[in-house]
């Protein structure tokens, strides 16, 4: 899942500036399971909003949302309404979600309520851990499941590096190394020998180096168009 | 509760306005003494800020 954490209250509050009228929208998909942006998130930022600048003394009207998906415009149609009628919209989705919003609605003013994280699991409850880094091409099935490239500090493709020390990251005590992860999967498998090819220089052309990404599939367009 | 009472203090609110005390039903001296001293907290606070108006209003 995509994982977020709320801004600050005052962020946000500094965000909205003098709308009025704000919406304040949560998502129904990742940032709910993380407990960051869902129906429950976006109803206590609003009251929050709402207490809070009632306290400054300039009290604005808000109004909350949630939507199953903001990041497709579909499900963005049943809050057109609303969105139109609010002088500022607090997403509470991640960075996708608050961009769709954007670009769905062109006169709408759209603003972060979340800071999306990363791409991660629950490790326990209350605990959330990175684990895909969106490389664009993955290497898990040469390094027993366990990604270097989000987990390794360095995003090292032969490692460890020097730094590995007891197991843990020299970056952070706390992290495990992400290379004696791999090997001790590995040997747990008994498939050490995979670490006895090299791998080459990564194409980081396919991650973020090449710039901003794009996915074509010619069967989904096609069968589209035949709809039409 | 830690949670409850760091959103107040974001909003602007004293988080000691809220407080969670555990005991039993037979601990009636307890519940006493918690009831007292958040009867003392709060009237050192005074009232919700965010009640004010509606409390001035009605004794109008």
């Amino acid at each position: 899942m995509i994982v977020g954490e709320q801004k600050p209250l005052d962020e946000i509050k500094g965000l909205i500036g003098d709308a009025e009228n704000v919406l304040v929208m949560g998502c129904g998909t990742c940032v709910t399971v993380c407990f960051a942006g869902g129906a429950r998130e976006a109803a206590t930022v609003a009251t929050s909003l709402r207490m809070s600048t009632k306290l400054d003394g300039a009290p604005k009207q808000i109004t909350e949302a949630t939507v199953q998906r903001q990041c497709e415009w579909e499900y963005l149609e049943e809050v057109s309404a609303a969105v139109e009628g609010a002088d500022a919209v607090v997403s509470l989705g991640c960075g996708v979600g608050v961009q769709a919003i954007a670009e769905k609605f062109t006169d709408a003013w759209v603003v972060p309520g979340l800071n999306t994280s990363f791409m991660g699991i629950p490790v326990e409850q209350g605990v959330w851990e990175e684990r895909c880094a969106a490389c664009g091409e993955c290497v898990l099935g040469i390094t027993a499941g366990i990604c270097p490239i989000a987990r390794c500090s360095k995003s090292l493709l032969n490692g460890p590096c020097g730094g590995s020390e007891d197991g843990h990251c020299e970056v952070d005590p706390e992290t495990p190394c992400a290379w004696q992860l791999i090997h001790d999967r590995l040997n747990h498998m008994d498939r050490l020998e995979v670490l006895m090819n090299p791998q080459p220089p990564k194409n980081w052309k396919a991650s973020r180096d090449g710039g901003p990404r794009r996915i074509v599939r010619d069967d989904l367009r096609r069968a589209a168009e035949q709809e039409e | 509760m830690k949670r409850v009472q760091e959103l107040l203090a974001e909003i602007g609110l004293e988080p000691e306005r809220v407080e969670m005390f555990n005991m039993s039903a037979a601990m009636a001296a307890t519940f006493v003494e918690a009831a007292t001293e958040m009867n003392q907290r709060i009237e050192n606070l005074g009232p919700n800020p965010l009640r004010v108006p509606q409390t001035a209003g009605k004794g109008a």
